[in-house]
Parts: C-alpha cells; sequence; structure tokens
C-alpha cells in the first residue's frame, strides 16, 4: 500500500494535539516521540531566539529604520556640569546589525519550518504504523540519503556570512546618502531611497555613469572578441600539420599566464610610460620625436588597454581552442578536402563554426568576466589619464574600477552600490539574452 | 608541391617565433631589470649595464619592506586556504553535481546570480563584519574571505563530475555502497586531475591578490602578502629608486608558480579544457 | 527465496503527459529465467531499474517474498545488476571490481579472495584479474561485469541488455554461459532486451512490452505458436511473420491485391461462429509454414497462391524469397534447391491449419 504523503498545512488540520502543540512550542512533538536530541534543539531554538529578541532584536531592528539618532558630538551633562563627548549612534553598524538581525530572524523561520516538517513527519509514521528514526539512524542517513546536508551546511553558512549578509547590506546602502559628507562615527546617514539611483541615471552624475557605460560595454567586448580571435588563430598555428615543437611553444605560452598579473601588468605599464621603454628606444631610433601617449591619451589609452589585454588573454584561448581541436573529427576534413574545399573554406566552413558552437558558453562567460575585470585596466592605467568631466573617473575606467576609486578614494559607498546594483543588472541582462541564444543555437546545432 | 609547403611552414615557424618573443619578452626583460645596479624607473636600454645582487639582499635586508616575512605569510596563506578551500569546492561540486535534493537547482540558479555581482562590492562589508569580529589586519581574516569565496567557485569541478557516468554510482549503489561510500571510493579517486587543477588554482591564488589583501590588510605592513607588499611598494615616492628591488620581488614571486604551472601543466590543461570540451 | 510480484506498477515522468508505464502486472517465480523483451523505448528498461531501485515507482506495489520494497533504498534490496555499458570502476583492477560489494560489506579479506576467485575461474577470467578495465577487450569487460554480478550469490539477478554491445559470435557464446550461470546460481533473473533469438533462447518465460503495455506472458513456445495479437506475432520469430490484410467471406480470405485461399471448414465455422463474415482480418503465416514442393501442392490445395518473386537469398542450405503480390510483402523459406531467380511468379501453398487469425481493428487474436 503506498503511504500518501502529507502536506504541512494538511497535517496540522488532521494532526493530533502533538503536531498542534508544535507549531508553538517548537520540538514538543519531537520530545513526545522519543527524539530527545532534536527536540530539545528545536527548543532551545525557540527559546533563544525569543529571549534574544525581545532583548536586543526589536531594539535593532527600530534602529533599522531611523539608522540613529543621536550625532556624536558634546552635550552638556548636568550632573557632571561639563561638557561630555556622547558617542552617539553610528549609522553603518546600526545598518550592519538591522541587516544581520533580518537575516537571524530568516534563519529562525526556517528552523521553525523544519520543525514543523518534522513533526509533520513524525504524524505520516504515526498515521500509518510506522517505527520512529532513532539518533543512529538519523546520523546514518547523513551518510546517505541526506549527505548534501552533512556536506554543504558549512560552505553555506559561509557563503551566507560572507557573500549574501555583505550583499545585502551594500545593497541597502545604494538607499541611503552615506557618502563622504555623512561618515560614521561623526556623522549620519538616513535612507534616502531611490534618491542614489535617480542622481546617477539622471543628475549629475550621469554625465560619468553614461560614458563609463558605453566605454564598459565596448571594451568587454573588444576584450573578448580579440582574445577569441587570436587565441584560435594562434591554436591554428601551432595545431598545424607538420610544425614540431607543438608543446613547446605551448609551454611558452603557459608561462606567461603563471606570471601573475600584477606584476606583468605593472611591467607593461613601465614599458609604455611616457618615459617608459618602449617610446625612449624609438626614440633612439629617431622613429618618433615626442613619446607616443600610450597611457596619457584618451583614446590611445583605450586602444593599448586592449591590446594589451590581448597578451593576457590569448594563451587562455589558445589553450582551451587546442583542446577543442584536438577532439575535432578529422574524417569530416578529409571529406571536404575531397570535396574540394581549400583550407581557408575548412577553417571557415567547418573548423570555426564547431570551434564557436563549443566555446560559445565559455565566451558569454569571459563577456561577464569583462565587464568587471578590474586588474588589467586598473593596473595598466589605473583607470587614467583623468578626466575632468567624470566624477572622480578617468578615461579608461570601467564601471568596476570607478566603484573602487568611489569607495576608496571619494568614499562614497553610496553611490558605489548603486553602481554595484547596476553592473549586477547588467550582467544579468547580457546573461539572459546570451543563454537564450545559446539554447536555440544548440537546439538547431 | 613539397617547396610550397616548405614555404609554408617557413612562415608559420617564423611567426610562430616572433609571437613567442613578443610574449616572453616583457618577463625576461623584468629578470634583467631585477639584476641591475644602475638606474631607476625608467631607462632607455634593454641589456643592465651593471650586474648585481643588492636589488635581492636588500628585500630581505631592510625593515621597511620585510620581504621574508611576507613571503612566509603568503606562503602560509596560501597552504591553508588551498587546502581549506579545496575541501570545500570539491565537496560542494559533488553535492550540486550527484546529490538529488529539493533545493538543487534553485541552489545553482542563486550561485549564478550571486556570481554576477562584482566581488568588490561586498568587500567593505566584508571589512566591517570582520572588524566587528575583531578579526581585521589578520591573516585569519584574510584566509576565511579566500575559503569563503570558494564555495561558490565549483563549476570547474562540477563540470568534471558531471562527465562521470551515473552508472559507475548506480552499480555501486546495487553493491551495497551508501552515497558516501560512492564519493569517497569512486567520484574521488576519478577526479584526480581536476582536484589537483583546484587545489592549484587556489594556491596561486594569494600569491596573485591584492585588492582583498588590501582591503583587508590596511597599513599593517608585517602581516602583507607579497602582493600587496610589492604593490605598496611601487605606489610610493620611493618608487623610482625602489623599482629594480621591485623587479626583483616580483621574479621571486614569478619563478616557483612558473615552475609549479609547468610541473603541473597537464592537470592545469586538463582543467581549463574540461568545460569547454564535450568528449 | 526470491518470488517477485509486481501489481499494478505505474510510472510516469515529472514533466510527462501520459505514463511510459501505466499498468504493469506480472508475478515471476522463484529461480525463474524472465526475459522482458520489446522495441527500444518500450519501457522495458524502466521496469527493471524501478526493480533495482534506481527509477521510482509512481504507483503501484512491488513485492520481494511479499515484502513491499516501493521505498527500500537500492543497496539494501541484496539485487545484482549487469548494465548494459558494465559500468565497470575503471580505476580499479579486476579483482577490485568483482571484489567491491564484498569489500562495501566488510567481508574478510580471505573470503574475498576464495569468492573473486572463484566467480573469475566461472567466467575464465582469472588471468585478468590485475589488470584495469581499459586493458580488456569488450568481451572480457562483459564477463567481469557479471563476475562482479555472480559473487555476491544475490537472490535476484537483473540484467539490462548486457549482450547487445558484443559483435554476433560472441554474443551467441555468451547466451550459453548465461544459461549456465543461471543454473548454477540458482538466482530468481530478470534479462532485459531487444532481440527477439535472446528472448527465445534464454527465457523460462517472456514478458512482451510495447509501449508501456504487456503484450503477452508466457512460454518461448506459447509465444510462437499462439502470439495474441498481431505486434507479438511480428516481433518473435525470425524472419518475421507475414501478416497480411484480408476479407473474409464465403470460407474464404481474399485479398483486393490478387491473394485468395480458401479455408478448411473447421476454420471457417470459426470464424463465421465468432461474427467475421465480410469482415475485415489480419492473416499471419510464418515463411516456413509457406511450401513449395509438390506434395505441398497436393496437400493444401486450398492453401495455394500466386506470388512474384523480388529478392532470393541463398543461406546454404535453406533460402528466403521475398516475394511480393501487389504492394505486400510475403516471405517464403524453402530448402537451398528451391531457388528461383528474382523477377519469378512462382506458386506457393499455405499450411492453413498453422496459420494464424487475428482481428484486423483490435488486432487480437481471433481463433
Amino acid at each position: 500500500m503506498q503511504t500518501q504523503k502529507l502536506s504541512v498545512r494538511e497535517a496540522l488540520k488532521v494532526g493530533d494535539w502533538r503536531m498542534k502543540l508544535s507549531a508553538i512550542i517548537m520540538g514538543t512533538s519531537q520530545l513526545l516521540h522519543g527524539q530527545i536530541l532534536k527536540g530539545l534543539w528545536f527548543l532551545a531554538v525557540e527559546i533563544s531566539f525569543f529571549t534574544w529578541f525581545f532583548a536586543r532584536g526589536i531594539k535593532s531592528l527600530q534602529s533599522l529604520i531611523t539608522l540613529g539618532t543621536h550625532k556624536q558630538g558634546f552635550v552638556f551633562d548636568k550632573k557632571l556640569g561639563i561638557n561630555v563627548l556622547h558617542q552617539g549612534d553610528n549609522s553603518m553598524l546600526l545598518l550592519l546589525f538591522g541587516v544581520a538581525t533580518i537575516l537571524v530572524v530568516v534563519i529562525f523561520f526556517y528552523q521553525y519550518w523544519v520543525n514543523l516538517k518534522s513533526a509533520r513527519k513524525l504524524q505520516e509514521l504515526d498515521l500509518y504504523h510506522k517505527s520512529i528514526p532513532t539518533l543512529k539512524e538519523d546520523l546514518s542517513a547523513l551518510l546517505d540519503s541526506k549527505l548534501h546536508i552533512l556536506l554543504m551546511s558549512v560552505p553555506v553558512a559561509g557563503v551566507v556570512a560572507f557573500t549574501i549578509l555583505p550583499l545585502i547590506y551594500m545593497i541597502s546602502i545604494a538607499f541611503t546618502n552615506y557618502d563622504h559628507n555623512h561618515l560614521p562615527p561623526k556623522n549620519l546617514f538616513s535612507w534616502v531611497g531611490f534618491e542614489n539611483l535617480g542622481n546617477v541615471l539622471g543628475g549629475d552624475v550621469a554625465s560619468t555613469f553614461f560614458p563609463l557605460l558605453g566605454w564598459t560595454i565596448v571594451w568587454a567586448i573588444m576584450a573578448t572578441v580579440t582574445s577569441f580571435l587570436f587565441g584560435v588563430l594562434l591554436a591554428m598555428l601551432i595545431n598545424a600539420k607538420g610544425i614540431k615543437g607543438k608543446k613547446v611553444y605551448r609551454t611558452l605560452f603557459i608561462l606567461t599566464m603563471a606570471v601573475p598579473q600584477f606584476i606583468t601588468l605593472l611591467i607593461m605599464n613601465n614599458l609604455l610610460n611616457d618615459s617608459g621603454m618602449v617610446n625612449t628606444m624609438l626614440m633612439n631610433w629617431h622613429v618618433i620625436s615626442h613619446p607616443l601617449p600610450f597611457l596619457t591619451d584618451g583614446t590611445w589609452a583605450k586602444v593599448t588597454v586592449i591590446i594589451v589585454n590581448m597578451w593576457i588573454g590569448i594563451p587562455a584561448t589558445m589553450l582551451v581552442t587546442t583542446g577543442i581541436l584536438q577532439n575535432l573529427n578529422q574524417d569530416q576534413i578529409e571529406a571536404a578536402e575531397i570535396d574540394g574545399a581549400n583550407k581557408f573554406q575548412i577553417f571557415r566552413d567547418l573548423t570555426f563554426p564547431q570551434i564557436l558552437f563549443v566555446m560559445a558558453p565559455s565566451l558569454i562567460q569571459q563577456f561577464i568576466g569583462n565587464i568587471n575585470n578590474f586588474n588589467v585596466i586598473f593596473l595598466l592605467t589605473g583607470g587614467g589619464p583623468m578626466n575632468s568631466d567624470y566624477y572622480n573617473a578617468g578615461d579608461t575606467d570601467l564601471l568596476v574600477t570607478w566603484l573602487y576609486k568611489l569607495t576608496i578614494d571619494a568614499a562614497d559607498y553610496n553611490l558605489a552600490s548603486v553602481i554595484g546594483i547596476l553592473i549586477f543588472t547588467l550582467s544579468a541582462v547580457f546573461s539572459l539574452f546570451a543563454y537564450k541564444r545559446v539554447n536555440k543555437m544548440n537546439n538547431l546545432g | 608541391m613539397k617547396n610550397k609547403n616548405k614555404r609554408t611552414r617557413m612562415i608559420v615557424y617564423t611567426i610562430l617565433t616572433l609571437l613567442a618573443v613578443v610574449w616572453v619578452l616583457p618577463i625576461i626583460w623584468i629578470v634583467l631589470t631585477s639584476f641591475r645596479s644602475e638606474g631607476g624607473m625608467f631607462v632607455d636600454y634593454f641589456i643592465p649595464h651593471h650586474f648585481t645582487l643588492d636589488n635581492y639582499k636588500m628585500l630581505f635586508t631592510n625593515s621597511t619592506y620585510p620581504f621574508g616575512r611576507w613571503f612566509m605569510n603568503t606562503l602560509i596563506v596560501a597552504v591553508v586556504s588551498a587546502t581549506l578551500s579545496t575541501f570545500i569546492t570539491v565537496v560542494m561540486a559533488y553535492s550540486l553535481s550527484r546529490l538529488k535534493f529539493r533545493w538543487r537547482g534553485r541552489f545553482l540558479q542563486g550561485a549564478l546570480v550571486l556570481n554576477m555581482f562584482p566581488g568588490f562590492m561586498s568587500m567593505i562589508a566584508i571589512y566591517y563584519i570582520l572588524k566587528a569580529i575583531g578579526l581585521t589586519q589578520s591573516l585569519v581574516a584574510l584566509i576565511l574571505v579566500y575559503v569563503a569565496g570558494a564555495a561558490l567557485g565549483f563549476y570547474v569541478q562540477k563540470g568534471f563530475f558531471d562527465t562521470i557516468p551515473i552508472s559507475l554510482d548506480e552499480s555501486a549503489m546495487l553493491d551495497g555502497a551508501t552515497k558516501w561510500d560512492i564519493f569517497r571510493t569512486i567520484t574521488l579517486p576519478l577526479s584526480k586531475p581536476i582536484i589537483v587543477y583546484t587545489t592549484l588554482m587556489a594556491f596561486t591564488g594569494p600569491w596573485m591578490d591584492f585588492i582583498f589583501a588590501r582591503v583587508i590588510m590596511g597599513d599593517n605592513i608585517q602581516n602583507y602578502t607579497v602582493a600587496i607588499g610589492l604593490y605598496t611598494m611601487m605606489t610610493r615616492e620611493s618608487a623610482n629608486s625602489l623599482f629594480m628591488a621591485f623587479a626583483a620581488g616580483s621574479v621571486l614571486i614569478a619563478v616557483p608558480i612558473i615552475i609549479l604551472f609547468i610541473a603541473l601543466q597537464r592537470f592545469f590543461v586538463e582543467g581549463m579544457t574540461s568545460g569547454a570540451v564535450k568528449g | 527465496m526470491a518470488e517477485i510480484k509486481l501489481e499494478h506498477i505505474k510510472k510516469q515522468y515529472q514533466n510527462a503527459s501520459e505514463p511510459s508505464v501505466a499498468d504493469y502486472n506480472l508475478d515471476i517465480h522463484d529461480k525463474e529465467f524472465i526475459v522482458f523483451v520489446g522495441p527500444s523505448g518500450s519501457g522495458k528498461s524502466t521496469v527493471l531499474r524501478m526493480i533495482a531501485g534506481l527509477e521510482e515507482i509512481t504507483d503501484g506495489t512491488f513485492t520481494i517474498d511479499g515484502e513491499v520494497m516501493n521505498e527500500v533504498a537500492p543497496k539494501d534490496r541484496e539485487i545484482a545488476m549487469v548494465f548494459q555499458n558494465y559500468a565497470l570502476y575503471p580505476h580499479m583492477t579486476v579483482f577490485d571490481n568483482i571484489g567491491y560489494s564484498l569489500k562495501l560489506k566488510k567481508t574478510p579479506k580471505t573470503e574475498i579472495e576464495e569468492r573473486v576467485h572463484q566467480a573469475a575461474k566461472i567466467l575464465g577470467i582469472e588471468p585478468y584479474l590485475e589488470r584495469k578495465p581499459a586493458d580488456l577487450s569488450g568481451g572480457q569487460r562483459q564477463r567481469v561485469a557479471m563476475g562482479r554480478a555472480i559473487v555476491r550469490d544475490a537472490k535476484i539477478l537483473l540484467m539490462d541488455e548486457p549482450l547487445s554491445n558484443l559483435d554476433a559470435k560472441l554474443r551467441v557464446q555468451m547466451r550459453a554461459e548465461i544459461t549456465k550461470i543461471h543454473k548454477r546460481m540458482g538466482a530468481t533473473t530478470i534479462y532485459v532486451t531487444h532481440d527477439q533469438t535472446e528472448a527465445m533462447t534464454l527465457a523460462d518465460r517472456i514478458v512482451i512490452i510495447d509501449h508501456g503495455d504487456i503484450q503477452q506472458i508466457g512460454t518461448p513456445n506459447e509465444l510462437y505458436n499462439e502470439p495474441t495479437n498481431t505486434f507479438v506475432a511480428g516481433f518473435i520469430g525470425s524472419p518475421a511473420m507475414n501478416l497480411l490484410e484480408v476479407e473474409y467471406y464465403d470460407g474464404m480470405l481474399v485479398s483486393d491485391e490478387g491473394f485468395s485461399v480458401t479455408l478448411p471448414q473447421g476454420i471457417s465455422k470459426q470464424l463465421t461462429d465468432k461474427g467475421y463474415e465480410d469482415k475485415k482480418i489480419v492473416f499471419g503465416i510464418r515463411p516456413e509454414d509457406l511450401h513449395l514442393d509438390p506434395i505441398a501442392m497436393e496437400t493444401y490445395v486450398g492453401g495455394k497462391f500466386t506470388t512474384q518473386v523480388e529478392i532470393s537469398e541463398l543461406l546454404g542450405a535453406d533460402v528466403m524469397l521475398y516475394t511480393k503480390i501487389g504492394n505486400s510483402e510475403i516471405v517464403v523459406r524453402g530448402k537451398g534447391s528451391d531457388y528461383v531467380a528474382p523477377g519469378t511468379a512462382i506458386q506457393v501453398a499455405a499450411n492453413l491449419s498453422k496459420a494464424h487469425y487475428f482481428d484486423a481493428v483490435t488486432t487480437n487474436r481471433i481463433i
């Protein structure tokens, strides 16, 4: 006879008093069924949560809404008769603790739900006269059907603490006026709603945002495309028939991938500087009379950045493409040769489309990665040359590097957060669009 | 016919050699610079006039830039975070690849979404969280941050697990294995190359990262890793006179990593290509 | 003891509009060798996997010796299985592959040695015990997969198309081996295949499945001689039974392409009694029941008809004549000496008492 699965709602309706009591006092059902440890755990969770909530939690939530009311400053203390430094509220910490509080509440509700589900399971087992799992059985299930809980709980906790919590915190900052004029602990900041977003999209910051957005997209496209195309070409050159020393060449290029980016980019910065090696040598050979502004002219810098990025990116693409080339079906190429195709046609009609097909998802990821490619731009040009029309940004700044500058140099955390959210939106939109396209390609291919 | 082939091959060899030179040149240059005794940041010749080991010596003997100490710091952070990271990444990848649980699809989508936020955005928040716990400017904090990042970096590993045929798992199940047994005796032994790749990536990360490290370390020079250490050397006013020392430091970092990469080349290549190539 | 009962077993995947297996009912006796046979996608592997526990049973009850096993994990079912692609653990030696299940049960080392060697001996793979699967041929790998299954001494043995990846000669060899092993092990065996020859040679009973529905359950003999519908009739036997759509009236079967035979009284009476006068039926006759020799012409007078030879395949002692009446193909099996060139018209005598008669609409057997 097949056992019917009860939903939690059904279980609450038809369940016995133990089930219903579990909804109010967590852990009741488990304790009464002999699952002592589990029952005590849920009870403990409930008690500690409510104690904490009434002692601290509510206040935390209140502060979250106000973000602090007392400014730091001197206050006349009547008792002592002098001005005393009043610490005041720290908006930033209040926001942080507020967000953490909300997360704790969410986690509590999750535990509450687990409690109900467990009680429902017990109800089911009772209904069908099955045995209640002992502690030993529960623990051994952790190694089998519940292995994912054992393996994933610690990493997921880490993700919540170090990724989700900070992200929610940063996203909330986008809706405050936490900038260089409102730095705690001296100053307070408060909620301003969508004002920052409006500022970026339509206000004074817009004249920086949109050009940078444009450049970010141009850069991402150019960087991905050039790395890919030339990487494929390089792979084909090395992989060509009759070329000896394939492994040597590949190793040389892998070598360049092993050197940390910040070293290679600072080297490039040095070489291409106005007084750098390239310029001085060209001048010594009387090819030019003035140094070429590789890094100091807006347009030149943009081109330089793309070309230097090729140095960084091509070995990687070459490597992956080589893998694909080696797995390519050789028979079809021979068939094409018999059909009369020359090398170029074979590349255009057979090899390249298949490489593209396999690499499409990876290319999308690279594109999105390039939107956020902090290192190359920051280390090579520092985002410069500085552009006085821009607010804290230079000609080659990407949205990410601008985010960095807004945070570290200008301390405009709220603007930085808004930019961060916008970058995310950009990436998400592109991802969705690209994956739909790739799926279509896959379905036709 | 033969001559034409020979000619094409000659052209290809020339191009390849030229490209190889272009690629390797900057590296040779920095190595040469590290031995240069005269001049500052900018010189107009390639090969140094005088060779010296002073730049290297300087790194280990001065107190403002304690390179030796930085090296040890980075080594500790790299080893610890590589071990923990590999473990976490492998475990996450296996769960998401092989274990059926209700929120698996949601989780994968969520991870995708989380990865679309610029990593830097959460840096400030993490800094303050660490401050609240009292861990700022310490190596422990750095390790925590690197390892936490590993939890969402499971894609390559998962991709590899996905290529192991399910029938192996099923056969083992019928033989009486629990999921943990399968993980231990079948999946892990078959994944050696990818695990090496993951460890390699996790190990080399701390040597190269300067963003996260900078935010966390602030001005605690004693606790710097080599990456921020060298970086700060270059962005001070004394950059000009420190340039050769910077070069020396760079060589000291780059060489071990290059050796690692070349020795483990096979795994590195397998890791990079496994995602893209469908067998 | 291992008696298996499948009652109203249903399997429907989450996003499917129809179930893959609708209402499967079967009792399997202890130590029986039962074969599930059917075309690809018929659901036979799905049922096997449900028995193994690798697929969830959507509805219905599955019991072994009276105990309900629907919710029991595969590892606790004590079932051994041979997979279609063998599923050998590539990083372990043949010895470790075979001994894996014993190791998991913490069997003492000496016992593992003994049992693995014994299984390897039966299958003739003892010399390969230290090799890895990658160093073995297809046939050898198949034996390792079998060794893995038999070493467990399980009560139930499942085999999912184990011979489909082997070449023809090996397949014949292995069929004999499998029968021997079954007798030796005494386990209840369920064998899945799409090859009707394997089914006919190996099975105690056959279950023919099409589109998730059981068409017929019976011994090879029953299926061959008394197929319950046209699907079974056309599936079992090689070359397949000839099936012709004809009309029955006046004691004759006539097709609109020129086929005409007169039925023996006994048969025509049954057809009329069942109300098939002037109705369409499907006439089935096996190639070997169509005769070309003069004695047959005398004996089976009513079953004579003419047909045109299109292709003649001389197989040595036999010849297969692929003939056509109008657009319908009729295959005739004769002796080698009956060979005629393509394009010839021949006269054939059908042994109508051996023929089969099916309802044209329901495809079920009439007589």
